[in-house]
């Protein structure tokens, strides 16, 4: 419960070095935290989708395709960060992990009892759902024990763009498996949605994507301006 | 339009399989509409559904499950071209049978408001011209099916209903939780559906028979109409897609289904012909469960079903009388304000919230459908609709998701005539007033007498006595003193001899005497000894719940008295010791975020004589930098930051209160709009701007999300406003940011701007010619620098 407490902190400013020297504030915070966890928690299950699918490369070697039935592509992806992650693959699975409806009904009520309650909600929803998805990448590779998992990346990530979303819910089915759908500006809704490739290879992966060259918010980001990071707090 | 009368209730009914997996065999393509085999291989259309007619279904469902207007959109075709198509392939196939052809409704494919920001208007369009066309070509039924947003499955069953006079099922998709993924419930979506008039409910999809089976029975308790089962066949492998049930299992876990209570059957995806064979083989000689839904008073909201089988509590703090900042909140349309009341009774313990808008200068036929979609946005309880106006309560009950309660009609004639056939038309219980024309009756003898009237006209429109409440009315004791009594005694016979629930305005009774609250809890415990199960009072007056909660206790409502331990763990009814510490000063409430003490203060400072505007700048603007420089250094965090702000919300309603009684202007440093640029649904940053921002005393004119750069420009323009305020969440909405930028720019006197939000950085504001603001504090900065 700690690790997840001082994640949901972190979301909301607190450094690692506020979290361990534990102001009255930051106690008072993770008070807070602990109790709206441990509510989330019975009120809340987070619904996950998990496919694989063969990769297919074409002959540049700069973009790849996911194969559906038939093996007609699903999927095209190409740029930086796709042929650095998929260089040695095999397989892809695309994953989606969500809190469904019922949580953005939990953050309009707290928001209509007090912005301050809810901003910590809000922390609290993105944590539950990055929990999600890591247990979602170890039941992953449980299932493929003799494959290597890359990094788990997203679109909107490094340079892959969000406009992969449609094709990336299309093939998990998501509107009728998760409840998950798209606005015309390719966001989606469950606000507290995550989708994810991850790549599966023969070959030992090393972390390839993780750092602030790859992080679309490294300009704007309050711990590299305090010489921090967020993977190293 | 001549329609034979088709029954549902003779034994059983077969429906047909899935749909989509035999086109697939017939050449339909990945990313192609489904619909569009209506025009291009019709014959293979015709031919599934003979199939399906040859392995026993007796209804067709028309290749149109995603025959929507925007659905097809993508693929330049309307409903006007593929239903009628659609709808003769099927009666093609039926002709020379006993089948029958149900023009196939499925969801629309994208959210409805609140979730979504499809309007629940647009969504009933979308469904009218699909009914329309269905029943113009000639079908014989229609089915909505595979709905997960009750709301949604309202607006089909409305379109169907208000345009065509063609029977109507509906069915919803269940996950394993037993809710859908937006969270209704089985019995929510029963008692909706049902009050509304569907002709026969039940599940398809997501499940499989073994799952549904349990679910089924849930639903048999909460509907009288014949059930439909047609789920999955089985589970599907989550890598393959493949269900993982045979025909033969299938049929058999279908017998569950049919013992559960449910007499349509079919399949949805998985199934094929053959499984509806083994289905039809299975039921010969089988009979349907004898059903025996118990009759209960009921209302409910998608998420909160409600059985009135027990006290009640209905608060009654949304409604104007006597409330100014209520009164002021409706007038400007502050409709957040109105919200909080409702937060604040559900924490309360409120069961359900009366809604009352009436008040001179507000439209009630406009802003009581507005507030009712406001409180359904942030409130799981069921509402209870009060109006005198019957437009307003059309167009209320219309847009209120669920199984609402209206308050009221009384024994007169005309309102008889008027408010019963709109609480039919939409399955709401109501509130019967014991009066009528002739004014207030002074005997219990004449109440009674017009309970029964009203008993009698509402059975009579097919309003049966569970959705019938009565209020015997409880008049002021300081007035009338002896009228207690005779509520009270009317409030018996009316609960134990006809049988109905009570509802009773409570707080009246003490009105114009000292130490109310004695006289109100006194008198709602005699009511509640004498048959009231539904108390109208204000659940915030703690008193009055705690009298709640014995009294649960005693009449065996609450077991094991669990929650009443639960309400009084810790206390040892002792007088709460007088609190030693000095009243907290209101900086110091600020900085911790304390609400109660932050006005407990500004309220002391006020009767000393410290006027409003000077509360604001010398006491409440110098706190809240303080927090904002703890923020800014990292010793207070975002909540904390927001903490104050509520807390000084608090002072400024002290205030408003205080202004607006000694004829003071207003505090309002100076006005802007803020908005969640055009195709950005998640507002959660743009809120918490908004609260700080209104707490430096500036006024907010929040447009909300999603918002088109022409309401933006509109809205400036109108309101000569100095300052916008915009956020974007992701780089698709970027553009959507510059065009609204680009627009305000282009005016005449362009407004400065600020903008916000995870995508935007310093250097992308500098290149639009735009301030930047990186979090609340900084905005709060930005605005001081611009409006001062």
């Amino acid at each position: 419960m700690t690790a997840r407490i001082a994640e949901v902190l972190r979301c909301l400013g607190v450094s690692g070095q506020a979290f361990e020297q534990g102001s009255p504030a930051v106690e008072q915070l993770k008070q807070e935290a602990r109790q709206m966890l441990t509510g989330l928690d019975a009120a809340i299950v987070p619904k996950t989708l998990c496919r694989v699918f063969p990769l297919w490369r074409e002959e540049d070697s700069r973009t790849f395709s996911l194969l559906g039935a038939y093996g007609s592509p699903v999927l095209t992806l190409s740029g930086h960060l796709v042929t650095t992650m998929l260089q040695d693959c095999s397989h892809a699975a695309l994953l989606l992990c969500t809190l469904g409806l019922p949580f953005d009904g939990l953050l309009r009520t707290q928001q209509a009892r007090g912005m301050a309650k809810a901003a910590l909600l809000d922390a609290c929803g993105s944590v539950l759902v990055e929990e999600a998805c890591d247990r979602a990448e170890d039941a992953l590779r449980s299932k493929y024990p003799h494959l290597y998992l890359t990094d788990r990346f997203s679109p909107g990530y490094g340079d892959l763009p969000l406009t992969v979303q449609p094709d990336l819910l299309l093939a998990l089915d998501a509107e009728k498996q998760a409840g998950v759908y798209l606005t015309d500006s390719c966001l989606m809704n469950p606000s507290k949605t995550v989708t994810a490739i991850v790549g599966l290879s023969e070959q030992p992966q090393g972390a390839k994507i993780r750092g602030c060259g790859f992080c679309s918010l490294r300009e704007r980001c309050t711990f590299r301006k305090d010489g921090k990071r967020c993977d190293s707090l | 339009m001549e329609n034979a009368v088709i029954r549902f209730d003779q034994g059983f009914l077969q429906l047909d399989g899935a749909m989509g997996t035999l086109l697939q065999q017939n050449g339909l393509k990945p990313g192609m509409h489904p619909e569009e085999m209506n025009l291009t291989a019709g014959e293979a259309v015709t031919a599934i559904h003979r199939t399906y007619i040859e392995a026993g279904s007796r209804i067709i469902y028309t290749n149109t499950f995603g025959a929507n207007a925007r659905k097809l959109a993508p693929a330049g075709l309307t409903p006007e071209e593929v239903i009628p198509a659609a709808v003769r392939l099927a009666k093609k196939a039926a002709e020379g049978t006993d089948a029958l052809v149900a023009l196939d409704i499925g969801p629309i494919g994208e959210l409805l408001e609140p979730m979504g920001t499809l309007s629940f208007e647009d969504a009933y369009k979308l469904f009218s011209q699909m009914a329309k066309a269905g029943a113009a070509a000639g079908a014989d039924l229609a089915v909505i099916e595979t709905m997960t947003d009750l709301y949604e499955a309202k607006a089909a069953l409305l379109a169907v209903k208000e345009n065509t006079s063609l029977p109507v099922l509906v069915t919803m998709s269940f996950e394993a939780t037993g809710r859908t993924f937006t969270g209704c419930t089985l019995a929510s979506m029963a008692r909706t559906l049902e009050g509304l008039g569907a002709d026969a409910i039940g599940i398809n999809c997501s499940l499989g028979p073994v799952q549904a089976a349990p679910f089924i029975r849930e639903l048999a308790q909460h509907t009288a109409l014949p059930i439909i089962a047609k789920p999955n066949a089985g589970l599907p492998d989550p890598e393959t897609g493949a269900y993982d049930l045979t025909p033969a299992q299938y049929a058999q876990a279908m017998l569950a289904c049919a013992d559960a209570g449910a007499t349509l059957l079919g399949g949805c995806c998985g199934t094929s012909p053959e499984y509806l064979r083994a289905l039809r083989d299975a039921l010969a000689g089988y009979s349907p469960a004898p059903r025996t839904a118990a009759k209960r008073s009921f209302v409910c909201s998608p998420t909160v079903p409600l059985a009135i089988d027990g006290v009640r509590v209905i608060g009654e703090r949304i409604n104007p009388t006597g409330k100014k900042l209520l009164k002021q909140a409706l007038l400007e349309e502050d409709l957040d304000y109105v919200a909080s009341l409702a937060v604040e009774q559900m924490d309360a313990g409120a069961d359900l919230l009366d809604v009352n808008v009436g008040m001179p200068g507000v439209d009630e036929v406009t802003l009581l459908p507005k507030v009712v979609k406001k409180l359904q946005s942030v409130v799981p309880l069921p509402l209870q609709l009060d109006t005198t106006n019957p437009a307003a309560l059309e167009a209320a009950l219309r847009v209120c998701n669920g199984k609402a309660a209206v308050n009221s009609v009384n024994g007169s004639e005309e309102s008889l005539r008027t408010v019963l056939p709109i609480v039919k038309k939409y399955g709401a219980s109501v509130v019967g007033l014991c009066m009528d024309e002739k004014g207030l009756p002074a005997t219990a003898e004449e109440r009674i007498a017009i309970a029964k009237r009203i008993k009698a006209a509402a059975n009579a429109i097919g309003i049966p006595d569970e959705d019938l409440w009565i209020d015997c009315l409880a008049l002021t004791v300081s007035a009338q003193q002896e009228q207690a009594r005779e509520t009270l005694k009317a409030l018996r016979t009316v609960r134990y001899e006809l049988g109905l629930n009570t509802v009773l305005g409570v707080s009246n009774i003490s009105f114009g005497l000292p130490n109310r609250p004695l006289i109100t809890q006194t008198f709602m415990v005699q009511a509640l000894a004498s048959g009231l199960t539904l108390p109208i009072i204000n659940p915030n007056q703690k008193e009055l719940m705690d009298a709640i909660a014995a009294h649960r206790v005693l009449c065996c409502e609450d077991s094991q008295c669990a929650a009443y331990v639960a309400r009084f763990a810790g206390d040892t009814g002792a007088p709460a010791a007088p609190k030693t510490d000095a009243a907290l000063s209101l900086e110091e409430s600020i900085y911790r975020g304390l609400q109660k003490e932050a006005a407990d203060a500004a309220s002391a400072l006020l009767s000393s004589g410290e006027t409003g505007m000077s509360l604001v700048e010398n006491r409440l603007i110098p706190s809240l930098d303080k927090v904002g420089t703890a923020y800014e250094s990292g010793k207070l965090f975002l909540p904390q930051l927001l903490g104050a702000a509520q807390a000084a919300q608090a002072v400024f309603d002290k205030i408003r209160t205080a202004m607006s009684e000694g004829g003071e202007t207003p505090v309002e440093k100076g006005r802007l709009v803020i908005a969640t640029v055009k195709g950005d649904i998640h507002d959660i940053g743009k809120n918490i701007v908004k609260t700080v921002l209104e707490n430096y005393g500036y006024k907010v004119i929040d447009l909300g999300r999603d918002v088109p750069p022409e309401a933006i420009v509109q809205t400036v323009t109108e309101q000569n406003i100095r300052l916008v305020g915009l956020s974007a969440l992701m780089t698709t909405t970027l553009p959507a940011m510059e065009e609204t930028v680009r627009l305000l720019q282009a005016l005449p006197q362009p407004p400065a701007i600020m903008v916000g939000g995870a995508v935007v950085t310093p250097d992308y504001a500098q290149k639009l010619g735009v301030h930047y603001a990186a979090d609340a504090r900084q905005a709060a900065g930005v605005t001081k620098a611009i409006l001062g």
